[in-house]
């Protein structure tokens, strides 16, 4: 109370004027009708302005949980292109899957892909074969050899399973193997890697009279179980015959760099157990 | 303030708003707002150089109040009268005499002062007073190379010829 004192004995004149002033504000504004009208305007104008501040200042304290939203939103919205793929693209060489969905009368659509969000927490690119783990697993429905993809491009297989983090093989690993295929062409080769730029994957098994040129989209074939058909993996950066190859050397760009993953999608394909059922029937045969 | 002060700047206040309400005003609405007097901030000026700053932020909110009554401009003159109660202060500050002042010179008139300072106080104290009271007048900065300074100006060279004038005739020294 004294210091409040002492502050008025010091300041009291600034502390009238103000007071006055905003009093005297008020009375222009409330009884002349002109002023009246440019104080309502630039009222309006400028709380505008800072309920704007105010919003994006708080905003930032929603971020997070935005952050998680989003990417909830986004692993259903992943979910529903990969499965819209298929339905709406019969012509992509998926006959057997595609009829199923497109004629039979109870099933209109099957939808085939569940993608479960999380994060790298881990994440190897400079040794041989590199690892990631992500904070997902079999509580939250990871299950072993489900694919990784991010929103731009693939990122890796779920090798194994814990109770709350999964352990992914990277794309830079020398077993990954995944079927993948140039865009408009129904070929389809494995991207592999060779263990050298981590930007850069083979594609190998395209014959050699296919017309690939630099810039071609590569995606993932429609024949695999770990990824959703038609995600995109990468863009064709040479392409070339090597003297008495029937294939073509096909070095492919990442889309997804996999030095730079954060947010990642795993992906459960509903029908991969009873796939894989029906190929071990025949593998006795082969 | 003891009453020896008290009724001579009650009789200023009185006469100074009669002047400005009965003549000054109705004279800057004939003429477009380009002839406007403000004489009643004198009464702020002549208040007693002793009186404490939040008073006489008061007492200029209280006579531009009553004008604002009579011209049907409420707060214009008030606001205008609330700052230059304060900018008084700060203005005497800076040009008191040496050794500050005594005590001996009630009010800040040219009878203590001398002319030259009182005309060089009272320039920047009407200057101020009538930049905001036209400021307050338009309410917008847009009117500000328009409007307001021109204006402005015209009102302080009159302002400043009929403060000579008054001053001249009653020779105010308390």
């Amino acid at each position: 109370m004294h210091s409040i004192i002492q502050l008025f004995i010091r300041h009291g004149g600034l502390l009238t004027l103000v007071v006055v002033e905003v009093f005297c504000f008020f009375l222009i504004a409330s009884y002349n009708p002109t002023q009246g009208q440019i104080s309502e305007a630039s009222w309006t104008r400028y709380s505008g302005t800072m309920l704007n501040w105010k919003r994006s200042f708080l905003d930032y304290f929603n971020l997070k949980d935005e952050n998680i939203r989003l990417r909830l939103e986004n692993a259903r919205l992943q979910s529903q292109l990969a499965n819209s793929r298929i339905i709406e693209v019969p012509t992509l060489d998926t006959v057997t899957r595609n009829v199923l969905a497109d004629t039979l009368e109870n099933k209109l659509i099957r939808p085939e892909y569940q993608m479960i969000s999380g994060r790298v927490i881990s994440n190897t690119i400079a040794v041989g074969n590199n690892w990631m783990i992500i904070n997902r697993g079999k509580e939250d429905g990871v299950e072993p050899n489900s694919g990784v993809i991010t929103r731009s491009g693939v990122a890796g297989v779920v090798r194994h399973v814990s109770d709350h983090f999964s352990l992914a093989m990277s794309v830079l690993h020398r077993q990954t193997k995944i079927s993948a295929a140039l865009k408009g062409y129904h070929y389809f080769g494995s991207l592999v890697w060779e263990g050298s730029n981590p930007e850069y994957m083979s594609l190998t098994d395209i014959p050699y009279h296919i017309p690939v040129k630099q810039g071609d989209t590569v995606l993932v074939s429609n024949y695999t179980l770990l990824f959703p058909e038609g995600h995109m993996a990468g863009i064709v950066d040479k392409a070339y015959r090597e003297p008495g190859s029937n294939f073509l050397n096909i070095r492919v760009k990442l889309s997804q760099s996999p030095a730079d993953i954060n947010t990642v999608y795993i992906v459960t394909n509903r029908y991969a157990a009873e796939l894989r059922q029906l190929q071990e029937e025949v593998k006795d045969e082969q | 303030m003891n009453s020896k002060l008290f009724l001579p700047n009650l009789w200023r206040f009185i006469w100074l708003v009669a002047i400005q309400v009965i003549v000054l005003s109705e004279a800057s609405l004939t003429a477009d707002g380009y002839c406007n007097v403000l004489a009643y901030p004198l009464f702020i000026l002549f208040l007693p150089i002793q009186i404490p700053t939040p008073i006489a932020v008061f007492l200029g909110f209280l006579v531009g109040m009553t004008v604002d009554v009579f011209t049907g401009t409420i707060g214009i003159n008030a606001s205008a009268g609330a700052l230059s109660g304060y900018t008084r202060a700060i203005i005497l500050k800076r040009f008191a005499p040496r050794g500050e002042f005594t005590g001996k010179e009630p009010i800040p008139s040219p009878e203590y002062f001398g002319w030259r300072w009182f005309l060089i106080v009272a320039s920047i104290f009407f200057g101020i007073h009538i930049f905001w009271y036209f400021s307050m007048a338009y309410f917008t900065p847009v009117y500000l190379f328009a409007k307001i300074l021109p204006q402005a100006l015209l009102g302080w060279i009159f302002t400043m010829l009929v403060v000579i004038v008054l001053t001249r005739l009653f020779h105010p020294k308390i």
